[in-house]
């Protein structure tokens, strides 16, 4: 059965969406408790169901900035079982080394997800199957994506807070770059940039827009990301299920105006809210976790008290 | 871990893969018993095993068919296994890769696709030398040589004149050599499969415009080196910052490459890729930097050994290329980049 497509409404008739930022001081914290307590807020469907989490894995971390922490993957898994999924798979495409592998070793994933074999999919090999692009933003009238995340029941975009040198910022959005297949368009996803990186990512997220998204801004990077840039710790782990909210909440914590982030703006008129009073805030206040984030020159426009 | 369960129960998880040994003198040539069993106990039983109906490899066992992971089955093959007992084998898969051949002459990265892309130059690569493939190998060239990536387009040739160095990304966009996908940018590994792939034709069969070009993607890949050597994904440098290098790109290039070894850029590279395969923690990039080395006649045992214990030691993710590539690198097998005429008899 393939994942509905999602339903496209403006603004205006959309329900308000909610937003949870819990405070975790580092990945040594009780991750998985937090979560629980948390995701049973939003009674999620998931009894039963397979899920398909899909971190940001982008290479060797040894300060742990780069990708999204493994602690966090597992917690995840582990939280998502603990709520009655059947199944709790892990995939990833890495855009910028195809050794996925070398990856996830290097990153000690099978640390906190046990033999990765029966758990862990690259999506970059991955069969594929062709997906109509609904909004065709970008150049792109279609794109190819793996079986595994349209056979799903429901995908959790799980993401680093980072900012992002040619985007603005990276969080639960621009994280769907990862499940377009590098076996298909090549490393890095070349195809995405030509088309537009922001239209590319509001045509990816209208196609297969993510069920819940959880942000690792336990540590984050700021100012030259997503992959050069220098630790952030922030303290933060930002949960919900309307991506854009939980993008738009973690750029406001980021000390960034959303509004001015083009692809957050423009998924904002059909994917889900940006506006801080439709979206219900649950835990942590953004004024209380605030950590404004170093962005690179070109990028200063974002800024909140700019 | 099967391999496991192949020592202590003599069968593999897949049902009905038969048992083969590699060729006599390949196995002389491997480091020791280890080595030796495990390209004819495992590697080779497992990409026979894995072989679709149709002929061809997906990524995986059971996946579909396309034209990269059997390019590498079929390579790994073709050099490593004694050819008559695999001759069914390898017929099938070369008419699998020729029947994928799109009408322009590329080949998709999968059979959905209907537009060409990098692996062209690997399937015309695999088919180069074999008399029924001579039309299709001769298609495969032409597309490549047609194919001119996004930025040698002429508006972007003009603006490439006048901005001459990438502000951002440090590079000089004025050199290109070939995309991943048509109308996209040069990146290192597709322009390194077409040098590789149009060096190895019969060079009275480039034009003059072709060989001029494959000096340019060789002045490319010169420039797109990271600082430290080696060549990476990305950029080698963006906003001022060094790129890290990376195994496969750099593989790649240096084999593109490997008639340049006089060039500082290769020397330094090779330097890398020697001093970095201790920190690699994965099968396939140790395969292809064993690979890489063993062409420029420096197979390190210490390489060697660590590919090996990983199959033996470790919980892997297994895929058909690199298995493919592990038994090419652990059998040393180099034909497969040595000149060919376009077709010789079947």
């Amino acid at each position: 059965m393939p994942r509905p497509a999602p339903i496209f409404a403006p603004p205006f008739s959309r329900p308000p969406s909610r937003v949870a930022i819990r405070r975790l001081p580092n990945y040594q914290s009780d991750i998985a408790a937090v979560l629980h307590e948390t995701l049973r807020e939003f009674d999620l469907p998931v009894r039963g169901k397979t899920v398909l989490l899909k971190p940001n894995f982008v290479g060797a971390d040894p300060l742990g900035m780069t990708n999204t922490h493994p602690a966090v993957v597992g917690a995840a898994r582990e939280t998502f079982l603990r709520l009655g999924a059947a199944a709790v798979l892990v995939g990833e495409g890495p855009a910028l080394d195809r050794d996925t592998q070398a990856i996830v070793e290097s990153i000690f994933l099978r640390d906190y997800l046990g033999p990765l074999s029966k758990i862990f999919v690259d999506l970059n090999v991955d069969d594929v199957e062709r997906v109509s692009l609904r909004t065709r933003a970008s150049r792109l009238s279609e794109l190819y994506f793996p079986r595994t995340v349209l056979g799903v029941d429901f995908l959790v975009s799980l993401p680093k807070m980072k900012t992002h040198h040619w985007a603005g910022v990276t969080l639960s959005l621009k994280n769907m770059f990862g499940v377009v297949p590098g076996s298909c368009y090549g490393w890095p996803k070349n195809v995405l940039h030509w088309a537009g990186i922001d239209r590319a990512i509001l045509d990816i997220n209208a196609a297969l827009r993510p069920d819940f998204a959880i942000v690792d801004g336990i540590v984050g990077m700021e100012g030259n990301g997503p992959i050069q840039g220098l630790s952030k710790p922030c303290g933060v782990l930002v949960l919900g299920d309307d991506p854009v909210a939980v993008d738009a909440t973690c750029a406001r914590v980021m000390g960034l105006l959303p509004e001015k982030i083009g692809y957050i703006a423009q998924a904002a008129t059909l994917l889900g809210h940006i506006q801080q009073e439709k979206i219900q805030q649950i835990g942590e206040s953004i004024s209380s976790t605030r950590t404004p984030f170093a962005v690179l020159e070109a990028f200063k426009q974002l800024r909140s008290e700019a | 871990m099967w391999h496991k369960d192949f020592r202590e129960t003599g069968k593999f998880p897949d049902a009905g893969i038969p048992r083969v040994c590699p060729e006599p003198h390949h196995t002389r040539r491997i480091q020791g018993y280890m080595a030796s069993a495990l390209v004819g106990d495992l590697f080779l039983p497992y990409l026979l095993g894995a072989q679709n109906q149709n002929g061809g490899w997906g990524f995986h066992v059971g996946s579909v068919s396309r034209a990269e992971p059997t390019v590498w089955a079929l390579t790994a093959l073709r050099e490593c296994a004694s050819i008559p007992d695999h001759e069914e084998s390898v017929t099938r898969a070369l008419r699998c890769l020729a029947a994928a051949q799109l009408p322009d002459g590329s080949w998709p990265s999968s059979p959905e696709l209907l537009q060409g892309s990098w692996v062209t130059s690997l399937a015309s690569l695999a088919l180069l030398g074999r008399d029924t493939h001579s039309k299709s190998v001769a298609a495969g060239l032409h597309w490549l040589t047609g194919d001119v990536p996004g930025e040698a387009r002429l508006l972007r040739r003009v603006a490439g004149l006048l901005r001459k160095r990438n502000s951002v990304a440090s590079q000089n966009d004025s050199y290109f050599g070939w995309s991943w996908t048509p109308g996209t940018a040069s990146w290192v590994e597709p322009t390194a499969y077409a040098i590789i792939f149009i060096r190895s034709v019969p060079q009275d069969l480039v034009s003059a415009n072709t060989r001029r070009r494959l000096g340019m993607a060789e002045m490319m890949l010169y420039d797109r080196m990271c600082p430290g050597g080696g060549w990476n994904c990305g950029n080698p440098m963006v906003y001022g910052v060094a790129g890290e290098s990376q195994v496969s790109p750099t593989v790649w290039a240096l084999l593109a490459l490997r008639e340049r070894q006089e060039r500082p850029e290769v020397q330094k590279s090779l330097q890398w890729l020697a001093g970095s395969w201790k920190s690699i923690r994965s099968p396939g990039s140790l395969a292809l930097a064993l690979m890489a080395l063993h062409v420029y006649g420096l197979p390190d045992p210490g390489l060697a050994q660590a590919l090996c214990s990983m199959y033996e030691e470790k919980e892997i993710l297994w895929n058909v290329p690199d298995v493919a590539w592990a038994a090419l690198a652990l059998t040393g097998a180099t034909n497969w980049l040595k000149h060919k005429p376009v077709g010789t008899a079947d």
